[in-house]
């Protein structure tokens, strides 16, 4: 024991070495860890925190209330949805029990936020007294009617309607069926945990379906763009497509439809024309072109999550595959909120807006505290292409698959989709359009699930949404 | 006499910290906690005079061990009180009990020397107070590791802890390079870990071989014992991860609490929680929300401390930690005979692997396992062992002299 001092400096170095790396971890742990969990739902800190201001009110665009938010003691308040599963996925719900979502957690900070302002004219106002402190309200851009009518439209179908203004990218309806009632969680909470249905996703921005014939609008986009003279060019139909033995493409319903232009394959949804387009084009510049639209890809939006849509990669020997996608089958997934953006890209010149949900954020007291612009995405195609779709889309509606979308006094223009999703089931049926021709002021898409044809449902629910819309 | 005035200042330092920290908690609440200051006072008026024993008879001895073990005490106190004012009164009368045990200790305890063949004596104290809970143990906190003697609970393995260092240095003082005389240690460190991972209580075992490879390496020098020690600790460990549940549900809680997070990973996350809110400045005393951290006067005292109080608090308290460490330790360095040394190494070590173990536990850097932070957490036995483990040192820093 004779180096004792050694031993005793080894070991002192060693504890050393080890309150380092405790400080070391604890740094760590505030610098990334930290951050990342203060925000977890488990986290009741939080819950206090959004206790001490009364919650802020949510309007519709004409400023009618959505929420009602009301002091029940010091410790609670209650959050009442006033049109209950109407608007549950377009605003979602602030539960202590059962979390935050949609727009109540994007917008959780604004409304929760109490202006100082406010406080201290109240202060002044009731001498003294302190009245409660109210948060910041929200102003959407969403319509009470027109969300009502895609909501009463879709009835107990599952589906969902998204109803956009091409122009600015405003979200006017967001509709996701079936529904649940924000104000009753705790009595609904296991019903809607195990209906198979779960009507807690959001279809029209996280529901990936298949989008069928709609999808032709970017096939034909990215045609007109790549292969030259394909306006003047004839096609025969013989109603099918054979690649080999037991794989083959035919028309919906067997149709054959003879000798027929670029247009007319178009408005009449010829899987052979467009299927062959596919193999003509490549999997290469067809998906250049859905990328263009945000396939693949991030869709920037204030105020919702967009999932995000897929255009597969194949390899060309894979002529199949390569002749489903340009159908939108095989293994192509596209959210609702990405087919309206498709039909308000072509509304809107080629030009995609992004999609934005809250137009202002106010004060208590009605001052506005920041407006929310308009922004572009891109310039997805040139005006041309836009302008020579745009006509397709008016001739669906008034000579082809889609008539059912026609209303009367208003020029309608759109695509369906009748797309496959699994053996023996009926496909859905899907609707993407917008009114009126000459200066559209929405673009929608509609989805039923196995809702048959698009032409059908959809194509119906399309139109009246629509003239809902047009007819403020 | 400059090391005088130095030690003064630390003291007056303690009294200011004392007074401003009672003095925020007076003011915050509504009445004014006039309460506050009366314990602000009372633990002033403590430390002032045990000082001033300590300084008048004993002036030969290193004064800073208990200046340091001081601060700690304030900063749990405070905190306590701001958690639960009733645990807090019952602490500062254990402070006063532990302070009273550690200048006895240093009074009455003749030249340690006499001790250092008393090992058998030791010994049967290790296995009793070890076993004691097994055997007649209470469950609180999922640790079966309390006795409740006539309504009096108590931890035995806090005074286990004693005996065990006790008698580990008595066992190797005498130690000449043969590996013969490691069997009978070898053999009581293992029967203890193992009663420590019957009882649930992995933090004590932690700590036992935390002590007793610290006092192994400084009695032998050979760091191939040492490998050892760690080789047959892993394969000790690995045993007990496929025979013990609650061993397993340790470590899957540490790997990923968060799919836990609502029944058994409660505790640590809530204070994962309590940590990530306060940031490095902390919310401020008395203005977090550490009420929603479990068992937050004890166990998870430090993760209310980094709250209310920031992590800069936190790092404050494992450096004070760090130099009282040193402290005993050069206490050790200057000892007359092999049995003070170990003695001295191997209280430090159980201060110091006890501060790792809690302190990594609580914000998920080791698997969490219950155990006191010395001075700082609630719990009587824990401070007044604590205490007369230093009046152990402080008596060795004097002897020394």
């Amino acid at each position: 024991m004779n180096d004792i001092t050694k031993n005793i400096k080894t070991v002192m170095i060693i504890f050393l070495v080890l309150f380092i790396g405790l400080i070391s971890y604890i740094t760590y742990f505030e610098v990334f860890v930290g951050p990342k969990i203060v925000n977890n739902a488990s986290n009741k800190r939080l819950w206090v925190q959004r206790n001490e201001v009364l919650r802020g009110t949510v309007y519709d665009r004409d400023m009618t209330a959505l929420t009602e938010s009301k002091r029940i003691d010091e410790d609670t308040q209650a959050r009442e949805y006033t049109y209950g599963s109407l608007f549950a996925h377009a605003i979602g719900y602030v539960d202590i029990k059962y979390g935050i979502t949609g727009l109540e957690r994007k917008y959780d900070s604004e409304l929760i936020y109490s202006s100082i302002k406010d406080n201290i004219m109240n202060f002044i106002k009731y001498r003294g007294e302190l009245p409660e402190k109210v948060g910041n309200s929200i102003r959407t851009t969403l319509d009470y009617d027109v969300q009502k009518k895609a909501y009463d439209l879709l009835g107990s179908n599952r589906g969902a309607v998204v109803v956009l203004n091409p122009q600015t990218g405003e979200i006017l309806a967001l509709v996701s069926k079936p529904s649940y009632d924000p104000n009753s969680l705790d009595e609904d909470w296991e019903d809607i945990n195990s209906n198979a249905d779960m009507p807690l996703i959001n279809r029209a921005t996280a529901g990936l379906y298949p989008p069928g014939s709609t999808f032709k609008v970017i096939t034909a986009a990215s045609a007109i763009e790549n292969i030259s003279g394909i306006m003047d060019r004839t096609f025969e139909d013989n109603g099918k497509i054979v690649f080999n033995d037991n794989e083959s493409l035919s028309n919906y319903g067997g149709e054959v439809l003879g000798d027929i232009s670029f247009e007319g394959a178009f408005v009449h949804s010829s899987n052979v024309v467009f299927g062959t387009l596919g193999m003509e084009l490549g999997n290469g510049k067809l998906k250049d072109t859905a990328e263009a639209f945000n396939f693949n890809a991030d869709t920037p939006a204030d105020g919702v999550t967009i999932e995000n849509s897929v255009f597969p990669s194949f390899g060309f020997f894979e002529k199949g595959n390569i002749a489903q996608s340009a159908i939108g089958q095989s293994e192509v997934l596209a959210t609702p909120m990405e087919m309206a953006l498709v039909a308000s890209t072509v509304a809107n010149g080629g030009v995609m807006m992004k999609p934005y949900i809250v137009s202002q954020v106010m004060t208590s007291s009605g001052d506005t505290v920041k407006t929310i612009e308009p922004g572009q995405i891109r310039q997805v195609i040139s005006a041309d292409t836009a302008s020579i779709i745009k006509d397709f889309m008016r001739k669906v509606v008034t000579d082809g698959t889609g008539t059912n979308a026609a209303v009367s006094g208003i020029e309608v223009c759109g695509k369906t989709g009748t797309a496959d999703h699994a053996e023996g089931s009926e496909p859905h049926s899907w609707f993407i359009g917008f009114a009126p021709y000459d200066n559209p002021q929405v673009a929608v898409a509609v989805i039923v699930e196995e809702g048959g044809t698009g032409g059908g449902l959809a194509a119906k629910i399309a139109g009246q949404v629509m003239q809902a819309a047009l007819s403020k | 006499m400059g090391a005088d005035r130095d030690e003064k200042k630390l003291l007056k330092y303690i009294y200011l910290l004392c007074i401003v920290c009672f003095l925020n908690l007076t003011i915050i609440k509504q009445p004014v906690d006039s309460g506050a200051m009366v314990m602000a006072a009372v633990t002033c008026v403590m430390i002032g005079f045990s000082y001033f024993v300590i300084r008048r008879y004993f002036p030969e001895g290193d004064k800073h061990i208990f200046i340091f073990a001081s601060v700690l005490s304030v900063i749990g106190i405070v905190m306590i009180y701001r958690l639960n004012m009733a645990s807090s009164i019952k602490q500062i009368i254990w402070f006063a009990i532990s302070v009273t045990g550690f200048i006895l200790t240093v009074v009455i305890l003749p030249d340690l020397k006499r001790f250092c063949n008393l090992r058998y004596l030791f010994l049967a104290g290790t296995v009793i107070f070890m076993g004691m809970a097994t055997l007649i143990g209470t469950e609180i906190n999922g640790s079966k590791n309390w006795v409740v003697i006539a309504g009096f609970s108590f931890q035995p393995s806090e005074f286990g802890k004693l005996f065990f260092v006790a008698y580990l240095a008595s066992a190797l003082k005498d130690y000449r390079n043969s590996f013969r005389e490691l069997i009978e240690p070898a053999v009581v460190v293992m029967v203890c870990l193992g009663f420590m991972v019957l009882q649930k209580d992995l933090g004590s075992a932690l700590i036992f071989f935390g002590i007793s490879i610290t006092m192994l390496y400084i009695a032998t020098s050979k760091t191939k014992y040492v490998l050892t020690c760690f080789g047959l600790f892993a394969a000790g460990a690995m045993i007990s991860y496929q025979l013990f549940d609650h061993v397993r549900l340790r470590v899957m809680i540490w790997q990923n609490p968060w799919p836990y997070a609502n029944n058994q990973s409660y505790q640590v996350v809530q204070s994962m929680f309590s940590i990530a809110s306060g940031g490095l400045t902390g919310t401020g005393l008395g203005l977090g929300h550490p009420e929603y951290v479990p068992i937050n006067t004890s166990d998870f005292i430090f993760a209310a401390i980094c709250e209310e109080l920031g992590i800069l608090t936190g790092f404050a308290i494992i450096i004070i930690y760090f130099l009282l460490f040193y402290r005993c330790m050069r206490a050790a360095v200057n000892a007359g005979d092999n049995f003070s040394r170990l003695l001295a190494v191997g209280f430090s070590a159980m201060v110091a692997s006890q501060v790792i173990v809690i302190a990594g536990g609580v914000i998920n850097m080791i698997p969490l396992t219950g155990i006191t932070m010395p001075l700082v957490s609630y719990g009587g036995t824990s401070m007044l062992i604590t205490f007369l483990a230093l009046g152990v040192i402080q008596k060795i820093s004097e002897e020394g002299r």
